[in-house]
């Protein structure tokens, strides 16, 4: 490395509509998590721009820009990244305290989606007291809180056994059937082939496109 | 609420570490505040001493300041008749103070005398028996450690002499005086064995010529006039120092400068120490959290919020560390005050750490916003957290 400047996506165009169900695949340093992070507002690309809801990411200023990922975005990450010293419901409820959602809408709110991901028994336990799946669940319930526009989802069943794995693919279709809108980078094709439509990464570029 | 208990979880993730800064922080706000008490308290304390009995105003031999030197001023009746009559002094007693000595069996004993005007003393609190009354020459009145030294009960008769001859170790005066009571004598150090006659016997014991006295006691009417009281004593006693109790503490304050310097560079170093324990502890918190602070960040939840919790979590430091130093420190100001008005030539009375309120109040805020300093430097380290650096070195 002597200094140059490596791009981990370059000469990407990507539209996705509402209701969408896509997958982007390809091998590990494609790019793909990089993508996923310029479409979450969590990255900044050197060019190009970044649209979410007809407005520029690029434009919005930091303080606007987490407004955005709070309110419309829903992130879930391979390692799922709960907080350890908070039980399930609240790490649910986090996005929602943030949002200013009073605290009995808040309560209510963590209970309907406790339910939605099936783990309503579970709602007053630490995340370390619970799976691997029962934690990525609590994770897709904290990513919907705020009900999003969009869903970003990095290797969401990365670190699952394929049992617990089929699990969460059954719940993202049920989310997309729902009306979310999900972007999901994998490995795993039985989740890549739930999808609408599956991007291939590759080098930075998606494949296919000059 | 929400943010406290948020707050109070994340420390007890790390019980040793947390308990140990603790107990770091718990040390230094003990240090700081026993500091605060001995900067502010010695001379708290000296006041409180000179004012026990209620008389503002001394008035000593010219150049000395009270019982400072073996001086005596003179022609004291008259300068008491003086005294009296100006309007503004509620009361004015002399006092002389010499060594005697005690008869007990066949041996002497070394005493503290003191010569007293009973209708205006300031020297001493009755504990047991009778006061002296105006005109008893017989009378004398014990501090315990010198009845315990006489082996005196009240109503005892003793021997006291003065003047002792060097060559045949024996009393050139003697007089035998009536134990009628015990008292504590206010400026007593530790153990000090005094007496206390009418001036009168006193001086007869102490020898010499002339009506003298150590020291004048003078009381204003009010509290509010006796600065001007001092000042027309000033003028109108030129051959005597006249010191209210404002000089006096200021006397005092320049003999124990030594002592508030060493109180501001401890309390100044247990700060330091406060601020670096809090802000590594933090500093390191935060560094270990950067990967659920990056998630924080990502999933929507402000700057604002992150800085907020860092700084929660170092003030509950801050907040349980100080209220266990404020109890140890008043510990450690017992211990402390103890060793040190057992020195000699202290007055027992007199307190180094002097507990009070504001000396708490005072510790107990440097503490809080030290604690909210140094939480500073850590709550900016977790608000410039890269989000998207920070999640991909997080990852597998």
């Amino acid at each position: 490395m002597n200094g140059a400047a490596v791009h981990a996506v370059r000469g990407v165009s990507l539209e996705v509509r509402s209701g969408e169900y896509v997958a982007i695949v390809g091998p590990s340093g494609s790019g793909k998590s990089t993508l996923l992070q310029l479409i979450g507002g969590i990255d900044v690309p050197s060019r190009g721009t970044v649209e979410l809801l007809g407005t520029r990411l690029d434009t919005l200023s930091d303080r606007k820009l987490t407004q955005l990922r709070l309110t419309h975005l829903g992130f879930v990450f391979q390692r799922f990244h709960l907080l350890p010293v908070l039980t399930a419901r609240e790490n649910i409820e986090l996005p929602l305290a943030e949002a200013g959602v009073r605290a009995a809408e808040r309560r209510e709110r963590a209970r309907e989606l406790l339910a939605y991901v099936g783990l309503e028994d579970r709602a007053n336990h630490r995340t370390t007291q619970l799976s691997g799946g029962e934690m990525q669940r609590v994770a897709i319930a904290r990513a919907i809180a705020n009900r999003p526009a969009l869903l970003l989802a990095d290797e969401p069943t990365g670190e699952l056994d394929a049992a617990t794995g089929r699990e969460i693919l059954s719940l993202f279709r049920r989310l997309n059937q729902d009306g979310a809108t999900l972007i999901v980078v994998t490995h795993d094709e039985e989740l890549a082939a739930e999808a609408h439509r599956v991007i291939h990464m590759l080098d930075g570029r998606i494949r296919g496109e000059p | 609420m929400r943010d406290l208990m948020w707050g109070i979880r994340s420390l007890l993730r790390r019980r040793l570490r947390t308990v140990l800064t603790m107990l770091g922080i718990a040390v230094s706000a003990a240090l700081l505040l026993d500091m605060v008490m001995l900067s502010g308290g010695i001379e708290k304390s000296f006041a409180e001493l000179l004012t026990a009995r209620g008389y503002q105003i001394r008035l000593s031999p010219k150049g000395t300041l009270p019982f400072d030197t073996e001086a005596t001023l003179g022609d004291v009746r008259t300068t008491i008749g003086r005294l009296r009559a100006i309007p503004a002094v509620a009361e004015a007693g002399a006092v002389l103070g010499t060594s005697v000595y005690g008869r007990r069996a066949d041996s002497l004993v070394t005493l503290v005398g003191y010569g007293i005007q009973p209708d205006a003393q300031g020297l001493y609190r009755l504990e047991s028996g009778s006061d002296i009354a105006q005109h008893d020459t017989l009378a004398v009145l014990l501090s315990r450690p010198a009845a315990e030294l006489l082996h005196a009960g009240l109503g005892d008769t003793l021997t006291l002499l003065g003047r002792l001859d060097p060559q045949t170790v024996a009393g050139t005066i003697s007089r035998d005086v009536v134990v009628r009571g015990f008292v504590s004598w206010v400026y007593d150090y530790r153990g000090q064995p005094s007496v206390g006659t009418t001036l009168p016997v006193m001086q007869r014991l102490a020898g010499g010529a002339g009506d003298r006295a150590s020291l004048i006691l003078v009381k204003a009417r009010n509290d509010a006039d006796a600065p001007a009281l001092t000042a027309r004593l000033r003028q109108d006693f030129p051959g005597l120092e006249v010191y209210s109790v404002a000089d006096l503490v200021r006397f005092f304050k320049q003999r124990l400068v030594y002592f508030r310097q060493l109180s501001y560079i401890l309390g100044t170093m247990s700060l330091i120490v406060s601020v670096l324990l809090i802000s590594t502890l933090l500093t390191i918190t935060v560094n270990e959290r950067l990967g659920e602070i990056a998630t924080l960040r990502a999933i929507g939840i402000a700057r604002a919020t992150v800085i907020r919790q860092v700084l929660i979590e170092g003030a509950l430091l801050t907040i349980f560390g100080g209220v266990l130093g404020m109890m140890l420190g008043v510990i450690t100001a017992r211990y402390l005050d103890s060793i040190l008005t057992s020195f000699p030539g202290l007055p027992a009375a007199f307190s180094f750490f002097v507990p009070r309120p504001e000396s708490i109040v005072t510790a107990a805020m440097v503490v809080l916003v030290t604690g909210g300093l140094a939480g500073l430097y850590p709550a900016w380290l977790a608000a410039r957290a890269p989000i998207a650096a920070t999640l991909r070195s997080d990852a597998p």
